[in-house]
């Protein structure tokens, strides 16, 4: 375990923490905000949203700015992430990737030497595990 | 309606939680869950306030916020796959050299 009971040395980040929710209450309890306006009771906000994300003009409900830029470039950032966890993810052993591609277990690599209709290899799920392994 | 200030309250914290959760953690997964949950204190507060001036900006922001936040974690468990495959251990301070 790496995080086990030590009341001595969270004292002090408790303490930071609960001084700065406290820091904010106040700060929020004296602050003084108009009554909400809300979205109105026929409102369709979910498609007010969908509009708003892909920038269709002034269609919804409730009002929003435009966010096809931002949906265009999250999706890039979405597309990279997963690009890089993958890369992470990958294991090597003599120049072929191991363990990015298995499935359920079993390395897919093979299973496609072997054919389809080959018995699962040692590694599959109904083989007994080996002592040792990190697979 | 509910008054903003008890959204802002409730948001304050949560990410206090978060930052405690920070200070204290050194399970990197925990870690991990400390940030999520600052930045979900962050999704209260747009929510908060497009209720608050009947807009749905804060809303379709917030989506974009968890978009960033699965990029976010898809990142941080693959760093983490890492960390264990070198050093045995998710504990952060473990990982005290850098290697290829």
């Amino acid at each position: 375990m790496t995080d086990g009971p030590d009341a001595g040395s969270n004292l002090l980040p408790g303490l930071a923490a609960v001084g700065l929710f406290l820091v904010m209450v106040l700060a929020f309890a004296g602050a003084s905000f108009p009554a909400p306006q809300g979205f109105g009771g026929d409102a369709n906000v979910t498609a007010s949203i969908g509009y708003a994300m892909f920038d269709i003009g002034n269609l919804g409900d409730v009002g929003a700015e435009g966010f096809l830029a931002a949906f265009l470039i999250v999706a890039i950032v979405l597309d990279v992430a997963i690009d890089g966890a993958v890369f992470l993810a990958k294991r090597e052993e003599g120049g072929s990737v191991v363990t990015a591609l298995t499935d359920g277990g079993r390395d897919l690599l093979d299973r496609s030497r072997e054919g389809p209709n080959a018995p699962r290899s040692e590694r599959g799920r109904d083989a007994p595990r080996r002592e040792g392994g990190d697979e | 309606m509910v008054p903003a200030q008890w959204y802002l309250m409730l948001s304050a914290a949560i990410f206090c939680i978060g930052l405690f959760g920070i200070l204290t953690r050194r399970n990197a997964l925990l870690f991990l869950m400390s940030v999520e949950l600052m930045l979900n204190a962050a999704n209260v507060n747009f929510i908060a306030f497009s209720l608050q001036w009947g807009n749905v900006t804060g809303q379709t922001f917030a989506l974009f916020t968890m978009a960033l936040a699965a990029a976010e974690v898809a990142i941080g468990i693959g760093i983490i796959l890492v960390l264990y495959r070198n050093f045995r251990d998710t504990d952060v301070t473990k990982a005290t050299t850098m290697r290829w």
